[in-house]
């Protein structure tokens, strides 16, 4: 028995064992074994691979930084030399590829350079008792970054008279002096302030639309005018604006209006509003009634040119040279073909002509002004040379090859314009090509212009009034000279095709541009930048029903170097993709949520969708599309009283805005 | 002691006799192709007995279906749990995105270069290598990325030739190789030290000139006076897109699409030892596992080409269903080639299946549009 039990006991402890222990017991050992660097710090790892009997072993220990995102913050080459170059934590892993492949994953410090100076910015000269004001602590380290995780205090030597809250506001309670003193880490500045009685006795206030009705997506600008006990103004003194509503809707509705601290304001919804302005324990404040913008009209659909087999991408309506109005649609992920449609009358659209080229998808369509040049693009080709193709437009019917052109294009064009005998075309989703068509038959490359940013990518080209606006994803709308004529809305600065020159540009976070489409507003003679997103974060199946996400951004340019984005269009439910803007109206394609048409006159601030300013809504559907019964509008063209568009789901359609009626549409 | 022997040798015998019945007794092979122009990847299976191939699944891959993007190269990993797809084009990077076999559910991504192509694991650092083509950027050099499969990490960036294609790992795991189309080069890459350890031009008359001397031939010693540059530099005559070692030889086989041949190079000399005339364009090759087949597509027309090795003969030419052949891959038997071709236009693709022994195409199956990248993934019973 005693036998049994230990031949039963050394069995279990042989089991016991781990195994592969060998290979647990092998590993890397990297000196220094803690690592804290210095910005600008180098020091060469050394690194063993030791055996599970604790020998040296022969093999070539490789070092790799964890994170390619990282490698312009610390720099490490395969045998272990690390350079510090921004401060941070950051992950190493150490290799070798063995028999037996070994790893071994630490952490680099490099710490961050300690703070050389302090400061306040933002107090005013003059400081008046029962205020506040924004200040901003500016802390700068050895390197002369500005830090923002860094922790830091703002005492006030007699927070009785002014101190600095957690918010950094600073709140001025009553007359008299205080210190502020910043501190971060151990450096500190000081700042003496004397708090001035409140000279304020009255508080006027007034706004641009005395006597008007106001209505859901007017911008009001108020104006509060501070004054003393013998009636000058106070020019130098905070004033804070709000709003309290009693809206017409009270139930559960979201937030009514936007109110600004320069004094503009806008409503949402209809209701009874009182705008306050504040300064001090002065106050004032307006009450008035704002009414529904009242801007719906009906829409019909006049007629359709359904696809049914394939996927159908962008179009052009034109006159052509006979009279007659034609459009061009392109497809998509299908045979390479382009439609050629008589829209003349639009209830009877029908199929003229169709052009079919060696590629998938043929995405993008223009036609000349003069309606006799159209070019179409090319992606998929079997060749891979892609490229243009320039088609002589001059009869519809009959439509004619002129050339085919792909130097330099061959990684796909996904889009192009015709503009003045050139064509702006979008080259492998990095740049776009100008390309000189006089003779259509002969096209030349005269530029290129290609942004320099890392990792910068480009969907698209516009041009108007001789300044071309490309849409360029995280880089966003930049606008280029390309020869601007005295109908520009801005000022050029004397570029040609040959020769761009660049004017200015507008990037916001999501990196989602996707189409630009400059405009001046009718109604005020601002000059906007209407920058539309493309986004897909639901996913896209190319044989169902979709959705898409993304909105307009309307970026108010005072001046090329003085962009300001100030409203968007958003379909909550949808995303946007192509558009137009005519005559103070948006008619935007926003795929699943179908056309949009936008009353965008007057100033513009903030939420389009929620100030009731749409005008109409059409889902294309047809039970005969390619994907049935499921809209997804691709892009709208306002022609001659119709309105086109293209649905990427069921084909081409025209419809008409009925007149607007004192009850709008119903 | 010498029945403990005994014992050993019948479980060793009765260890490859399944092994063995598993492999004869196979009926179903699977292989993954990419369809560029259909955003899609297809899991193909095939049924030796009833020679019939079927598309099992159909997996939507990519990132932009409506952009320029789309799936190029597809390589499964060595254990045959995980699949990737390189998304060429891109935005205007690529990237790669790892899925499980058993699922095909996407399980992670990375962003790669400028229009990744191919790549293959390496079975001895478990890395991938993957060629960073851009088709359609400036001749200049591009480069391979070392990626860790399991943290969907890039590890290093080498700098290689222009347009790098065809990135293949030798048996051992040891060394990548790929070409350089624009300029007639083979590149050996150490997978293990991740750095280019040798290079071969492969220009006929130009063999035995070390790469890279041509460059400095042009930029040294002649009179430059009136000379373009970008022309004489670049002026490719074999336009390598493919390279595949041999399974048990030194030797590694090269695609010359702008030549019309394939090239032999003995890796241990270091040397080109054989050229073979090929059909038109032969871009894609590969050697069936026994050694004895080179399997070649002809993207020029339309047909798939069947090598002898030993003999160095082409034994067959097998049309395929329609133009643009593009891809190969060879069931571990060496007894089927699953063959990709991209169709032109509205044309579906297909994956053609050739039994190599019968030298005759077996069956086919429509895939989506510009079938390409294709690789085996597994034989079951």
């Amino acid at each position: 028995m005693k036998r049994f039990l230990l031949s039963l006991f050394l069995f279990l402890a042989f089991f016991s064992v781990p195994k592969n222990t060998s290979a647990q017991q092998a590993h890397i050992v990297v000196e220094p074994t803690a690592l804290t660097l210095n910005v600008g710090d180098e020091v060469q790892l050394t690194a063993n691979a030791i055996s599970a009997n604790n020998e040296v072993m022969p093999d070539t220990v490789l070092f790799f930084l964890q994170s390619r995102r990282n490698r312009r913050a610390v720099g490490v080459t395969r045998d272990g030399f690390i350079t510090a170059y921004k401060p941070g934590t950051y992950s190493i892993t150490a290799r070798t590829f063995g028999d037996t492949p070994l790893r071994e994953d630490f952490e680099i410090t490099i710490a961050y350079p300690p703070v050389t100076s302090v400061g306040i910015e933002g107090i005013p000269e003059n400081l008046y008792a029962n205020t506040s004001l924004n200040v901003t602590p500016k802390i700068v380290d050895a390197t002369e970054v500005v830090r923002d995780n860094v922790d830091y205090t703002i005492l006030s030597s007699n927070p009785e008279v002014a101190f600095v809250d957690d918010f950094d506001q600073l709140k001025l309670l009553k007359k008299g002096k205080t210190t502020l003193t910043l501190s971060s880490e151990n450096i500190s500045q000081s700042y003496e302030i004397e708090v001035e009685e409140n000279p304020v006795t009255s508080l006027e206030l007034s706004h641009n639309y005395a006597g008007k009705t106001v209505r859901t997506g007017d911008v009001i600008s108020f104006t509060a005018t501070p004054k003393d006990r013998r009636g000058r103004t106070v020019n130098d003194i905070p004033v804070t604006y709000s709003y309290i509503v009693q809206p017409d809707d009270d139930l559960g509705q979201g937030a009514s209006a936007l109110i600004e601290q320069d004094g503009k304001f806008v409503a949402n919804h209809t209701g009874v509003y009182t705008v306050m302005a504040r300064s001090g324990s002065q106050i004032s404040e307006t009450t008035f009634r704002v009414e529904s913008r009242n801007v719906r009209r009906p829409l019909q659909v006049v007629g359709k040119g359904i696809v049914p087999d394939v996927k159908t991408s962008d179009l052009w309506v034109w006159e052509g040279v006979d009279g007659r109005d034609y459009a061009v649609t392109g497809t998509w992920g299908a045979r390479g073909e382009a439609f050629f449609w008589d829209v003349t009358d639009p209830t009877n659209i029908h199929t003229i002509d169709t052009v079919q080229v060696d590629a998938r998808t043929v995405n993008d369509v223009k036609v000349s002004e003069d309606g006799t040049i159209a070019v179409i693009t090319r992606e998929g080709a079997s060749n891979r040379k892609n490229g243009i193709i320039i088609l002589d437009v001059t009869y519809p019917s009959d439509v004619k090859i002129l050339s085919e052109y792909t130097e330099g294009l061959t990684g796909g064009v996904h889009n192009a314009f015709i503009y003045e005998e050139h064509v702006y075309a979008v080259n492998n989703g990095r740049k776009y090509d100008i390309i000189n068509i006089e003779d259509p038959t002969n096209p030349y490359t005269v530029s290129v212009v290609e942004l320099d940013t890392p990792g910068h990518a480009i969907h698209d080209v516009w041009i108007q009034d001789g300044i071309a606006y490309s849409s360029n994803w995280g880089d966003g709308v930049v606008a280029m000279d390309i020869g601007s004529n005295s109908s520009a809305d801005m000022p050029g600065a004397g570029g040609s095709p040959e020769n761009p020159k660049y004017l200015g540009s507008y990037t916001y976070p999501s990196g989602w541009n996707h189409a630009a489409f400059p405009f001046k507003s009718k109604s005020t003679g601002d000059f906007y930048i209407a920058a539309g997103d493309e986004a897909f974060p639901y996913g896209l199946d190319t044989n169902g029903p979709n959705r898409a996400a993304g909105w307009v951004h309307f970026v108010k340019f005072d001046g090329w170097d003085n962009p300001e984005e100030v409203a968007r269009y958003q379909v909550p439910e949808a995303g946007s993709h192509n558009y137009w803007i005519e005559d103070d109206i948006l008619y935007a394609a926003f795929y699943n949520g179908g056309l949009r048409v936008v009353d965008i006159s007057g100033e513009l601030m903030g939420d389009l969708y929620e100030q009731d300013r749409e005008i109409a809504l059409f889902l294309p559907t047809d039970p005969n599309a390619a994907i049935p019964n499921s809209p997804f509008t691709w892009g709208p063209q306002p022609y001659k009283g119709h309105i086109f568009l293209s649905d990427w789901n069921s084909g081409i359609w025209a419809v008409k805005l009925g007149e607007a009626t004192d009850a709008g549409a119903e | 002691m010498q029945e403990q022997n005994k014992m050993k040798k019948w479980a060793l015998l009765f260890g490859f006799l399944i092994c063995c019945s598993g492999i004869l007794s196979a009926q179903e092979y699977f292989v993954y192709v990419a369809a560029e122009s259909e955003d899609e990847v297809h899991l193909v299976r095939f049924d030796a007995a009833s020679e019939s191939a079927e598309i099992a699944e159909t997996i939507t891959v990519g990132r932009f279906p409506t952009e320029i993007d789309g799936p190029h190269g597809i390589s499964v990993a060595p254990d045959g749990k995980h699949w990737f797809v390189s998304i060429a084009h891109g935005n205007p990077f690529g990237l790669l995105a790892k899925y499980e076999t058993e699922t095909n559910k996407l399980v992670g991504t990375t962003e790669l270069g400028m229009f990744p192509a191919t790549m293959e694991i390496s079975p001895k650092t478990g890395l991938l290598y993957v060629v960073n083509f851009d088709l359609h950027g400036p001749m200049r050099p591009s480069n391979l990325m070392v990626v860790d499969p399991n943290d969907m990490e890039v590890l290093d960036v080498i700098d290689t030739g222009v347009m790098p294609h065809g990135s293949r790992i030798s048996p051992d795991g040891a060394y990548n190789y790929h070409v350089s189309m624009m300029s007639d080069e083979l590149i050996e890459i150490s997978a293990v030290t991740m750095e280019v350890t040798r290079k071969l031009k492969l220009t006929k008359g130009m063999e035995t000139m070390a790469s890279g001397d041509e460059h400095a031939m042009h930029h040294t010693a002649m009179n430059n006076t009136g000379m373009n540059h970008s022309e004489m530099m670049h002026n490719p005559v074999e336009k390598p897109t493919w390279v595949d070692p041999h399974p048990t030889k030194p030797l590694v086989y090269v695609a010359a699409n702008g030549s019309d041949e394939i090239i032999e190079v003995d890796i241990q000399k270091w040397t080109i030892t054989r050229r073979f005339n090929t059909g038109k364009a032969p871009y894609n090759l590969e050697i069936s596992e026994n050694g004895r087949w080179l399997v070649a597509t002809y993207k020029g027309e339309g047909s798939t080409g069947i090598w002898d090795l030993e003999s160095g003969k082409e034994v067959a030419k097998i049309a395929n269903t329609r133009r643009v052949s593009h891809g190969v891959t060879i069931s571990p038997d060496s007894k089927y080639a699953f063959v990709s071709v991209e169709g032109i236009g509205g044309e579906p693709g297909s994956v053609e299946v050739i039994d190599i022994e019968a030298r005759e195409l077996v069956d086919y199956v429509e895939t989506g549009k510009q079938a390409g990248g294709i690789y085996f993934w597994k034989m079951s019973n």
